[in-house]
C-alpha cells in the first residue's frame, strides 16, 4: 500500500452513495425510514406472516430504525391494547429463540400504533393521515408511507378511495407505496375494475403487487441459474428441451379458508399467479439488465406469446379436479364439499392443470404443463425441466431404459436444484441407471433463506418493484386462463368430487399429462 | 523429524471400510493449526460444529503433540502431532491427505504469520485462510503482524474473524449519517471507541478512516482531507472481543451507539443539533463456527476489509511512532 494514502473503496455508485459509511456495506440494512400502514391488521395474514416477518426484520437488523408499525382494522384494538395483541401474537407464531422481550421489543412496541376504523369512514383515514404525520415528528420516519392492503379483495377499491379523499395519496415531501395482495381481481373483468381504481390514485411506480412467491430464494435463483452459467442457456429452447413441468402441490385442504376459496378455486389461487408466474422466469428472453422494469418486460412479452386455449380446446388442453375424502399421512381427512364454509354441492375445483404453449422462436413446440393441487399426497413445488431423449442409442443393455435428462429447480419444501442423468452401474454389464446431482441452499451456502415475505416487505420499502407484478403481466396472466375459467364455470361437473385426498389428482390430469416424462 | 503418512492413509482407507463410508462426500478440507492447548481445545468443539454442518475432511494440526502421534477418527477426522514437523514435511502431509477436487480451508490460530514458515508453507495450498487476531492478543501484536505480512502478499486470500465481528457495529455508525445527516461526516472532530480488545477498535476506525479519506497526522490524531483534525481514543473495556461503545462528534453532535450488558442489542443515541430519539439495533452473535463458516464462504475476497485492514495498520504504525 502507498505510504502517503490510506486504501479507500470506490464508491459503489448506488443510490446510497450519498452515505459514503454504506459502500461496499451488505445491502442488508434497508436505510428507508418508514411507516407502514397495515390494513387488516387483525386478520390472519399480518398475525402469520406479516407482524412475524416484520419482528424477524428488526432482529437481523434489516427493517430501518426509524419504523413505524400502524394498524388500521374494524377490531376495537387501542394502541396500548394492539401491542400487547402483536406481542401475543409473535409469541405464538415466532420460533423460541424470536420471542418478542427485552429492549429491541420495548422499541419495536412503542413503534406500534393502533386505528380502530370503518373502512367506509373517511373520518378515520383522517385520524391516519394525522398519525402518520405524528409519526414522522416522533419517530424520525421522514414523510415516508408504505399502505399494505391485507384486507379481502372486494375492501382494496374503498381503502383505495379514501385514502385519496383524506389525502394520503401524497401528502408529504416523502415516498408513498401501496403494495396489493393477491388475488388481484377474481377475473380478468374485475381485475381491470381494480387496476382503474388503483391506477387513478397512484401510478404504476408505487404500486407493488405481491405474489409471494417470487420472494422466495429459489424462484430469485432461477434467474441466477439461467443467466450466471454458461451452461444452461444454449440448451434453454425447444431443440434441447421436450417439456417444462411446474407443480405446486400441498397436502393441506383449505383449512379456514373455505368461504374465499370456494369462489376462488385452484386456477385462480395457483395458477393465474404463482405458477404462471414462475413459467415467465423459466421461459424470458435474458433481460438488457437487472432493472426492475427490464425484467418486468421480459416476463411480459413471454407471457403476450402464450396463447390463450380456445374455447373449444379447453377440455384437451387442461384438467380440474375435486378432492373427496380420503388420507394424508395415514389419517382420514373430509371430502372438499364437507370442509367448513364450502357448498355441499360446489363445483369448485382443488386441483388445476393445464398445457400451455409458448410462441415464439425459442420455444415453439415445447409444452409447458402447469398444476397446482391440494390435498396431494406431499407438499411440493418444483419446477422440472425435461431434456429431450439421445438420438441414438448403443450403449447399455437394451433391457435398460435410458431417461431423459430432468433438471429441477425445488422451490418448497426442499430448496435447490437437482439434475438427473445416467450413469453405468459399476460391474462389467453395461448396464444404465438414472442418478442425482443435488445441490440445497442449506449445506450449499450455509445460511437458511429469509421467509419470502421479509423479503419482498423488504424490497416495498427499499423501492426495488423487481419481484413485483406489473399490471400488464397480471392482465396477460387473467388474459391466458380466462377461457378455461369460463369453461369451467359454465359446466358443472358431476363427477366431483373426482380424486380421493392423498391420491395424485384426478385421472384427467393423468392424460392431459400422458406425453410427460419425469420421475 | 517426519510424519508416517503412510500409515495415517492406512488408518483413514481403513476407517472408511470399518464404517461402510462408500464415497467421500466432503465439500472441503479444513486444515486447523495451533500450538497453544486451551486454543486447540476450543477450535476442536467449532470445527466438529462446523464440519457436522458442512461435510468436510478435518486436518488437525496440533503444534504442542510431538509428532509420533497421529489419529483417525471417523471416516474424515485426521489428528497429526506437528511439534517439530518443518515446513515442507506438513505441506506434502496437507497434500496428501486432503480431499482432492475440493478447496482447502486453513484455520492458523498461532502466532507468528509473518515469522512461521510453516504458515507460509500451508497457505501455498489453501483457498482460504481463516485468521483470528484478537483471540490470539488482545493488544495489537497479531494484527499488527497481519498487516506486516499482507504488505508482501496483498493476494492472500485472508479472512480475521476479528473484523467479521464488526458488522453490526459498521451498520450501526452507518445508520448515523444516512440522509441530511451525512453532512456531519466532514465535520466529525472526535472518535472514541470502548472495545475489550485492541483489534475490533483499530478495525473499526480503520474502516472509518479508509472511507472517510483520513490520514494519521500524530498518534491518536486523523486528518479528514479537508485538513481538519479527528482525535480518537481506544479505551479498553468490557470483555475481549466485544466492542461496548463507539461515540463519534461534530462539532454539533454527538452519535453514540453503545451495547447493552448481555451484548444483544445496541442503543443509538444523538444529541445535539442532529437530536434524535433512541434507536436499537440487534448485535447478531454468531458464535466463532458461524463466523469461521462466513469467513470461508464470503469473508476472504472483501475489498472493504482489506482498505480497513490497511488503514488500521497505518493508526498503528503512526502510534507506534
Amino acid at each position: 500500500m502507498a505510504d502517503d494514502a490510506i486504501a479507500t473503496v470506490t464508491p459503489a455508485g448506488d443510490g446510497a452513495a450519498s452515505n459514503p459509511l454504506r459502500e461496499g456495506l451488505p445491502a442488508d440494512q434497508i436505510t428507508n425510514p418508514c411507516s407502514a400502514v397495515f390494513f387488516g391488521a387483525s386478520g390472519d395474514l399480518f398475525k402469520r406472516m406479516l407482524l412475524p416477518a416484520l419482528y424477524s426484520m428488526r432482529l437481523r437488523g434489516t427493517l430501518p430504525t426509524d419504523f413505524a408499525l400502524v394498524g388500521f382494522a374494524r377490531r376495537d384494538y387501542t394502541d396500548e391494547s394492539f401491542r400487547e395483541y402483536c406481542r401475543q401474537q409473535l409469541d405464538l407464531f415466532m420460533p423460541a429463540e424470536k420471542k418478542p422481550q427485552g429492549a429491541l421489543w420495548d422499541d419495536f412496541a412503542r413503534r406500534i400504533s393502533y386505528i380502530a376504523a370503518d373502512f367506509n369512514n373517511t373520518k378515520h383515514f383522517v385520524d391516519l393521515k394525522n398519525r402518520l404525520a405524528q409519526n414522522d415528528r416522533e419517530l424520525g420516519t421522514c414523510g415516508n408511507h408504505l399502505f399494505y392492503l391485507s384486507t379481502p379483495p372486494p375492501v382494496f377499491p374503498v381503502i383505495i378511495k379514501h385514502l385519496k379523499e383524506a389525502g394520503l395519496e401524497r401528502d408529504s415531501e416523502g415516498w408513498t407505496r401501496i403494495v396489493v395482495e393477491k388475488p388481484f381481481g377474481t377475473d380478468l373483468a374485475s381485475a381491470r375494475t381494480l387496476q382503474r381504481a388503483i391506477e387513478a390514485v397512484f401510478p404504476e411506480n408505487e404500486i407493488y403487487r405481491i405474489d409471494h412467491y417470487l420472494g422466495k430464494e429459489p424462484v430469485q435463483d432461477i434467474i441466477a441459474l439461467r443467466f450466471a452459467n454458461t451452461i444452461f442457456e444454449p440448451i434453454w429452447n425447444r431443440n434441447y428441451v421436450a417439456s417444462v413441468q411446474i407443480t405446486s402441490a400441498e397436502s393441506l385442504g383449505v383449512e379456514e379458508r373455505g368461504g374465499y376459496y370456494d369462489h376462488a378455486g385452484a386456477l385462480r389461487d395457483m395458477i393465474q399467479n404463482h405458477v404462471i408466474n414462475l413459467l415467465a422466469l423459466v421461459a424470458m428472453e435474458p433481460p438488457i439488465s437487472s432493472d426492475a422494469d427490464d425484467i418486468r418486460s421480459e416476463k411480459y412479452k413471454v407471457l403476450s406469446a402464450i396463447a390463450p386455449p380456445p374455447h373449444e380446446d379447453v377440455w384437451a388442453m387442461s384438467a380440474r379436479g375435486q378432492y373427496g375424502a380420503g388420507s394424508i399421512d395415514g389419517r382420514p381427512v373430509k371430502a372438499y364439499r364437507q370442509e367448513a364454509d364450502v357448498a355441499p354441492d360446489s363445483n369448485t375445483e382443488t386441483f388445476a392443470a393445464a398445457k400451455l404453449y409458448i410462441e415464439n422462436w425459442r420455444w415453439a413446440g415445447v409444452p409447458f404443463y402447469l398444476r397446482s393441487g391440494k390435498r396431494l399426497p406431499r407438499k411440493v413445488s418444483e419446477i422440472a425441466v425435461t431434456f429431450k431423449p439421445i438420438p441414438h442409442r448403443f450403449y447399455g443393455d437394451t433391457t435398460d431404459s435410458i431417461e431423459p435428462n430432468v433438471l429441477v429447480i425445488k422451490i418448497e419444501p426442499d430448496e435447490g436444484i437437482s439434475m438427473r442423468f445416467e450413469a453405468k452401474v459399476p460391474g462389467p454389464k453395461e448396464h444404465i441407471r438414472s442418478v442425482y446431482m443435488d445441490f440445497s441452499y442449506g449445506t450449499g451456502f450455509g445460511v437458511q433463506s429469509p421467509p419470502a415475505y421479509e423479503r419482498l416487505i423488504g424490497d416495498a420499502i427499499a423501492g426495488d418493484q423487481t419481484l413485483f407484478t406489473r399490471w400488464d403481466a397480471v392482465e396477460r396472466a387473467w388474459e391466458i386462463v380466462t377461457p378455461i375459467l369460463e369453461v369451467w364455470q359454465n359446466t358443472k361437473d358431476f363427477s366431483f368430487p373426482n380424486y380421493a385426498a392423498g391420491s395424485q389428482g384426478p385421472e384427467s390430469a393423468k392424460k392431459l399429462f400422458a406425453d410427460w416424462r419425469h420421475l | 523429524m517426519s510424519l508416517d503418512i503412510a500409515s495415517v492413509q492406512d488408518q483413514l482407507a481403513r476407517s472408511y471400510r470399518e464404517r461402510g463410508c462408500d464415497a467421500n462426500v466432503a465439500t472441503m478440507t479444513i486444515v486447523v493449526f495451533f500450538d497453544n492447548p486451551a486454543i486447540g481445545e476450543l477450535a476442536r468443539e467449532r470445527i466438529h460444529r462446523l464440519s457436522s454442518k458442512h461435510p468436510s475432511r478435518v486436518i488437525v494440526l496440533d503444534a504442542t503433540a510431538p509428532d509420533s502421534v497421529h489419529r483417525v477418527d471417523g471416516c474424515d477426522w485426521i489428528e497429526l502431532g506437528a511439534r517439530e514437523i518443518g515446513p515442507e514435511m506438513l505441506r506434502a502431509a496437507v497434500a496428501a491427505l486432503r480431499v482432492t477436487e475440493a478447496p482447502v480451508v486453513l484455520l492458523w490460530i498461532a502466532p507468528g504469520i509473518g515469522t512461521d514458515p510453516r504458515f507460509e508453507s500451508l497457505c501455498e495450498d489453501a483457498q482460504t485462510i481463516v485468521y483470528n487476531s484478537s483471540l490470539l492478543d488482545s493488544g495489537h501484536g497479531a494484527l499488527r503482524e497481519l498487516v506486516c505480512y499482507l504488505d508482501e502478499r496483498r493476494d492472500l486470500p485472508i479472512a480475521d474473524i476479528a473484523y467479521l465481528r464488526l458488522a453490526p457495529w459498521q451498520e450501526c455508525v452507518a445508520i448515523f449519517f444516512d440522509g441530511d445527516a451525512v453532512g456531519e461526516l466532514a465535520d466529525l472532530e472526535r472518535v472514541e471507541i470502548a472495545c475489550g480488545s485492541e483489534p475490533e477498535a483499530l478495525y473499526l476506525l480503520g474502516w472509518l478512516a479508509s472511507r472517510l479519506q483520513w490520514t494519521p497526522s500524530a498518534p491518536e490524531v486523523l486528518v479528514n482531507p479537508q485538513g481538519k483534525e479527528i482525535v480518537f481514543s481506544i479505551d479498553r473495556q468490557g470483555e475481549p472481543r466485544r466492542i461496548a461503545r463507539v461515540a463519534l462528534s461534530s462539532s454539533h453532535s454527538t452519535f453514540v451507539a453503545e451495547a447493552d450488558a448481555s451484548q444483544e442489542t445496541i442503543l443509538l443515541s444523538v444529541s445535539g443539533s442532529r437530536e434524535h430519539g433512541p434507536r436499537y439495533r440487534a448485535i447478531e452473535n454468531p458464535g466463532i463456527a458461524a463466523l469461521v463458516e462466513r469467513a470461508i464462504l464470503w469473508g476472504h475476497n472483501d475489498r472493504l476489509f482489506a482498505a480497513s485492514l490497511a488503514a488500521a495498520g497505518k493508526i498503528i504504525a503512526r502510534g507506534e511512532g
